[in-house]
């Protein structure tokens, strides 16, 4: 994508924002609170269309947002896994929606459960769930929608530290196995580096790419990685271009 | 059962209990409050007319509530499906809405004849807005994250209306529907009262006209047990089919 711009009303949320990402890699994309990053997704998700003059490719065709309804698997900020539905249920919806047949679709999520760590718990529901369960019926709802390209919008952010660490190499693991491209939005640095094999910083809003950074670390990657050299190097670059960018949104909106 | 339910009627027996002493002791009137045994005793001596009368009744509630349900969800989803129609009807339908059914019963009367068919249709003219209005309210509280999810997921206006409004809306249909039970019951009453060959309503008004008030009591004794059997039931049902609130 490129030059891709998104207002709402006098709100500018995205400008000129550039992007292009290769078939099974893992971008991870970190900024400012209220930058656009949501705005982003929504628009590679269909939803939203972005502003005139704006040039989007799939799978090297241009496209409109709205003919990439269906095509890729969004999974938004909150589970928004619905009440009445139990687990397995709630992990088919997008493949009752594409007209799957239910006994398939449920024997296919029925096996799956073990990978996501929820054996035994394909009858309850949501409200029976803890945070972290709730968040990965939601990632293995996304994940049954097989599509090519993954958006996962902050999928561990509500989590406590510890089950969040062992999310990410879970997801790690699950990705190297299922190798999908995934878009990966999150408001942790580590978080950040440790999963992506590109990290983007955005500038605050208006959203832009401020920084792009390959990572260069070795695969599978284990969580002492954190204190390797190179790690905290790269840590220390995107930290800087962020609290710059955390500054200038804190500047504008204290309209100083 | 229950605690609350236990208590309850605890509650009621005891209500009953100073009724009759009340009654007895200071030796009211039948017209004024006739004792509770003397209406027990009346319910029991009636029991067979009483009976059908409550039949009668209870089956043009239940078919006024039936064709109410339908139509209140149904033209909720048609609005909904058909944004245009909205602007259009809606203002209408709340302008019907604003004034209450028992002042269209005159006409309902005169259109559809003192039989059965007139309690059906103001029955079935109450319980609809009431569960119109609590469908659209339904409807219309669908988180809209939710909706833009199964968008995402290629979902058409009719899938999403399927797997996310309507059970959405259910909490609030079922509510809509629990508090119909009962008024359903007292709109076939009182539109009987008005005219009708038979019912509770009707019994009620004859015993009025012959000074028989211990009568006119054994007929609400009968149309408050439908009605607390009904609200009962459906709300029952409604624990069961809404368990994730
Ligand atoms: N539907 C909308 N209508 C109006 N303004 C919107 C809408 N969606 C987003 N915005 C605005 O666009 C800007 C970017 O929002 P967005 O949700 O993309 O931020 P974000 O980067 O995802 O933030 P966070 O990290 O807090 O999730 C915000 O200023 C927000 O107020
Ligand atoms: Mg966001």
């Amino acid at each position: 994508m490129r030059e891709v711009s998104k207002s709402f009303g006098t709100v500018q949320a995205l400008r000129g924002f550039a992007l292009s990402v290769q078939g099974g890699e893992f971008v991870t994309v970190v900024g400012p609170s209220g930058c656009g990053k949501s705005t982003l997704f929504n628009i590679v998700a269909g939803l939203d269309e972005p502003d005139d003059g704006g040039i989007l490719r799939f799978k090297d065709r241009g496209c409109h947002a709205r003919e990439l309804l269906g095509r890729v698997s969004f999974m938004p900020q909150r589970d928004l896994l619905l009440p009445w539905r139990n687990v397995i249920d709630n992990a088919i919806l997008a493949n009752e929606i594409e007209g799957a047949s239910r006994r398939d679709a449920r024997a296919r999520a029925l096996a799956m459960l073990p990978e996501f760590g929820l054996a035994g718990f394909e009858k309850q529901y949501p409200h029976q769930l803890s945070g972290g369960m709730r968040q990965r019926v939601a990632l293995m709802r996304t994940f049954l929608f097989e599509r090519e390209l993954m958006l996962l919008d902050e999928p561990f952010g509500a989590l406590d530290a510890l089950t969040r660490t062992m999310m990410q190499r879970w997801l790690l693991d699950v990705w190297q196995r299922h190798r999908r491209t995934i878009l990966f939005i999150t408001h942790d640095v580590d978080e950040a580096i440790f999963l992506g094999d590109r990290v983007l910083v955005m500038t605050a809003r208006p959203g832009a790419v401020k920084l792009a950074r390959q990572v260069d670390l070795p695969r599978p990657r284990t969580p002492d990685l954190v204190t390797a050299p190179e790690f905290v190097a790269l840590k220390r670059e995107i930290l800087d271009a962020i609290e710059e960018e955390a500054m200038k949104s804190f500047i504008a909106s204290t309209g100083a | 059962m229950s605690r609350s339910a236990a208590r309850g009627i605890a509650g009621g027996v005891l209500l009953l209990l100073i009724w009759e002493v009340l009654a007895r002791g200071l030796s009211l009137p039948a017209y004024t409050l006739p004792a509770v045994s003397d209406i027990l005793g009346a319910v029991w001596t009636h029991r067979v007319p009483l009976f059908s009368a409550g039949w009668l009744t209870a089956a043009e509630a239940l078919a006024g509530y039936a064709i109410g349900c339908v139509a209140g969800i149904g033209i909720a989803v048609l609005l909904v499906l058909l944004p245009p129609l909205r602007g259009g009807l809606l203002p209408v339908m709340m302008a019907i809405n604003s004034v209450p059914v028992a002042a269209y019963s005159p006409l309902v009367l005169l259109w559809f004849g003192i039989g059965v068919a007139s309690k059906v249709v103001m029955v079935a003219l109450a319980v609809g807005f009431t569960i119109f209005l609590s469908a659209l309210a339904g409807f219309d509280r669908v988180d809209r994250r939710s909706a833009d999810l199964m968008r995402s997921f290629g979902a058409g206006h009719l899938a999403i209306l399927w797997r996310l409004r309507l059970p959405a809306a259910m909490p609030l249909i079922a509510a809509g529907m629990r508090v119909s039970t009962v008024r359903s019951l007292i709109v076939a009453i009182v539109t009987e009262m008005l005219g009708a060959y038979g019912g509770l309503g009707w019994i009620i008004y004859q015993a009025v006209v012959q000074i028989d008030f211990v009568q006119v009591w054994s007929a609400i004794v009968v149309a408050s047990a439908l009605s607390l059997s009904f609200f009962g039931l459906v709300g029952a049902v409604e624990r069961r089919v809404i368990f994730w609130k």
